[in-house]
């Protein structure tokens, strides 16, 4: 007694998994609760949420998940559902197609024939033989050769052409469970990180989004060089990393990154994601000697010794303040005077007056910094992708095969009428029917033409040839 | 800029198709059905001629390239998506009366980008991001679905105006008279979005394969991104709905309504209420 309904529940949960309603429903279900997705900001910090909600608002909407939707435990639920329902839909339908195409309808029965459309049919002159075999060539020629069956007097004719395209669903299914699957690796297998770095220092890690660090798996990443580029308009042009890849002692790899052109190595790839400015590489001075007035344009590097054009005097740029007592960008400046003591000063960028005061044999005006950049570069490791784009190519083949093609079958059969002869012609396709009753028709008119006046056809074929 | 010129003349001539298009259904007059035919070609011609002469200027600036890189140049596009999209179904149909309910989309659309101030027409080199032969693949292929779209919502328009009059075994009368029937309306809806759901989808591919490329992920939940997916969604309910439950008529068009309508929402909703990483069209 208590066996009956377990088992009723079981076949009716199945039922209820394989049945379009649930697909229907569950597309619906997800369009619209991806529409609060698009319109609540995801993942971002508390306060931006507490700036546009109330504070109970924004606790009900963290404890439902809409503040990180896309990964909330419900939304997951609904897509694991849609496909289960996906599996359970499609092998139910595929064991339909299945049995269709492997015992195909080869000989109709009277009513079947009745209920056939588009049909035509024509009286042939003379005994039913005399028509056989150019009923199967013409068939051949414009459709594919047919398979012909005698029973009871009457000739069957059978061809059928496009099979495939009855598959073309089941691999668009499979290309979106692919897909999912690709996905789900990626989210369990995979991670994403970032490493930043100034030029000329090496990184052996990477930053992970929260917070942890992983060791980049047999190599290090050097950051050679990072430049930035502008149009004209002053637009950015270019992003760019120069960076090695040492494994050991030896550089394996050297490579640039750029935007769009990721580097991948060791199944990580690297993004060129941000840059900045972190202290400067060098500057370019004026100095100028107090006694003659001449000025000479140096081109200094941080912490390198910089000399005048004849070597009669040096000095080193030690420290870079951005803002220097609110007066703005300053270098700090060790002057390297022969036959003087060293001397340290600060050399103003926005204040070359204050040079003026300051006693010695040469003034500085600070004329360009050049930053020293370090270049943010994001790290992507997702073994899923692969399987993802896979899942688009068996996507993009079911939607030729079910859109661009269809299934069409012809039946043609010959019976006697008296002396004479009754030709039958049927078809039917099961997608784009009105584009098939123009090949049928088309194909018809050809066979008919062909029939009735064989002389004139083979006459013109001769003179073709 | 001559091609700004070009297109605020192909904007006009846009409008005198769509006028041409409308006499043709009040006046039943095959002479103004020509002539809406022939002027459409024209425009297309002309309209061709402007996005070339954009691409041509885009290099005379020095930072040439494709003309589909923001909303300006992406509202030019789909314009001329959705005029040559029609005209191939005009040649296939062989009837023009499709054309009154095409033909508004194509002209509001290029109308837009010609006169709105907010829609900027100058030329601009490209950001980083965009530098990709991807951009070419996916706004070319998400376009001519949109423009798919947009002609199957006109369809259904026209579906839901012939259905709403017609009552059973009364003979329809005037402009009405002219539509084909509620079966091949019907059936076009249908292979309109049949043509416009597979572009849609190596859109939105086209589109992950970029991401991947420059933003390092190839589905960020993006509102532009999800929204193509809930567009998606509606089109991938129209075609389940039709294939194996059989709806037909009335409910698919309204279906197909809906979508067009979330077609436009990922199109400019996206960029105007909402904000994200897609932020250039």
């Amino acid at each position: 007694m208590s066996r009956k309904p377990e088992k009723d529940l079981i076949s009716s949960l199945g039922e209820a998994l394989s049945s379009l309603r649930l697909t229907i429903g569950l597309l619906i279900v997800l369009a619209v609760v991806s529409i609060f997705g698009t319109v609540i900001p995801q993942n971002a910090a508390p306060e931006e949420y507490l700036r546009v909600y109330k504070a109970a608002t924004y606790k009900i909407l963290h404890i439902l998940g809409f503040l990180d939707m896309y990964r909330s435990w419900w939304f997951v639920f609904l897509l694991a559902l849609l496909c289960l329902n996906l599996i359970a839909c499609s092998v139910g339908r595929f064991r339909l197609t299945w049995r269709l195409l492997s015992h195909p309808r080869e000989r109709l029965e009277d009513p079947e024939w009745k209920s056939l459309s588009p049909k035509k049919s024509l009286s042939l002159k003379g005994p039913l033989p005399n028509w056989i075999s150019s009923v199967r060539d013409g068939l051949a020629g414009r459709f594919r050769a047919p398979k012909v069956l005698e029973e009871g007097g009457t000739v069957h004719f059978w061809a059928e052409k496009g099979k495939l395209s009855r598959f073309g669903v089941y691999f668009v299914h499979l290309g979106v469970l692919v897909i999912l699957g690709g996905a789900l690796i990626g989210f369990f297998y995979g991670f994403r990180g970032n490493i930043n770095l100034v030029e000329g220092e090496t990184a052996s890690r990477v930053t992970l989004r929260n917070g942890g660090q992983i060791p980049l798996p047999g190599f290090k990443l050097k950051l050679e060089q990072f430049t930035v580029s502008f149009y004209s308009t002053g637009a950015p042009k270019e992003f760019k990393s120069v960076v090695t890849l040492r494994e050991g002692d030896q550089n394996v790899r050297s490579e640039s990154i750029r935007v769009n052109h990721p580097l991948s190595h060791k199944g990580l790839s690297f993004y060129q994601s941000s840059y900045g400015a972190a202290g400067v590489e060098k500057a370019v001075l004026a100095v100028q000697e107090k006694n003659s007035g001449k000025e000479h344009l140096v081109e200094a590097k941080m912490g390198v010794k910089a000399e005048l054009p004849g070597g009669h005097y040096a000095f080193v740029l030690t420290r870079f303040i951005p803002d220097l007592q609110g007066q703005g960008p300053a270098f700090q400046v060790m002057s390297l005077e022969p036959n003087r003591p060293h001397e340290n000063f600060f050399v103003l960028q926005n204040h070359p007056e204050m040079e003026d005061r300051r006693p010695g044999a040469y003034r500085f005006k600070v004329r360009e910094i050049v930053p020293r950049y370090y270049s943010g570069l994001q790290v992507n490791k997702d073994p899923g992708v692969p399987l993802v784009w896979t899942g688009c190519v068996f996507m993009i083949v079911g939607f030729y095969l079910t859109f661009f093609l269809s299934h069409r079958r012809l039946w043609v059969r010959l019976s006697n009428q008296g002396k004479d002869t009754l030709l039958e012609f049927a078809g039917s396709s099961h997608r784009n029917r009105i584009g098939f009753e123009q090949e049928f028709e088309r194909m018809f008119q050809a066979l008919r033409e062909e029939m009735l006046h064989p002389g004139k056809h083979s006459k013109e074929r001769g003179e073709q040839a | 800029m001559i091609s700004s010129k070009f297109v605020t003349a192909v904007t006009f001539l846009y409008l005198f198709c769509t006028v041409l298009y409308f006499s043709y259904l009040a006046f039943r007059s095959k002479k103004l059905g020509s002539l809406a035919v022939i002027s459409t070609w024209v425009a297309l011609t002309l309209h061709t001629v402007a996005i070339l002469a954009r691409w041509i200027e885009s290099y005379r600036l020095g930072f040439g390239h494709a003309p589909l890189s923001n909303m300006y140049e992406s509202l030019v596009f789909f314009s001329w998506c959705i005029t040559f999209i029609y005209l191939l179904w005009e040649v296939k149909l062989k009837t023009r009366i499709v054309g009154a309910f095409a033909m508004p989309f194509a002209f509001l659309t290029i109308a837009y980008a010609a006169l709105s101030p907010g829609v900027s027409d100058r030329i601009d080199p490209l950001m980083p991001a965009l530098q990709s032969n991807w951009l070419h693949a996916h706004v070319i292929t998400c376009f001519l679905s949109y423009a798919s779209f947009a002609i199957s919502c006109g369809v259904s328009v026209m579906y839901l105006l012939k259905a709403r009059r017609e009552k059973p075994g009364q003979p329809e009368g005037g402009m009405l008279s002219l539509f084909p029937t509620l079966e091949s309306l019907d059936a076009l809806i249908y292979r309109t979005i049949a043509v416009g759901f597979p572009l849609l989808t190596i859109g939105i591919i086209t589109g992950s394969a970029w991401a991947n490329y420059a933003w390092g992920a190839y589905w960020s939940w993006d509102p532009k991104e999800t929204w193509s997916l809930i567009t998606w969604f509606v089109y991938a309910i129209f075609l389940h709905a039709r294939f194996t439950r059989e709806w037909r008529g009335k409910r698919t068009a309204v279906l197909s309504l809906i979508g067009f309508a979330a077609v436009i929402f990922t199109y400019f909703g996206v960029n105007y209420v909402l904000s994200g990483l897609h932020s250039y069209a």
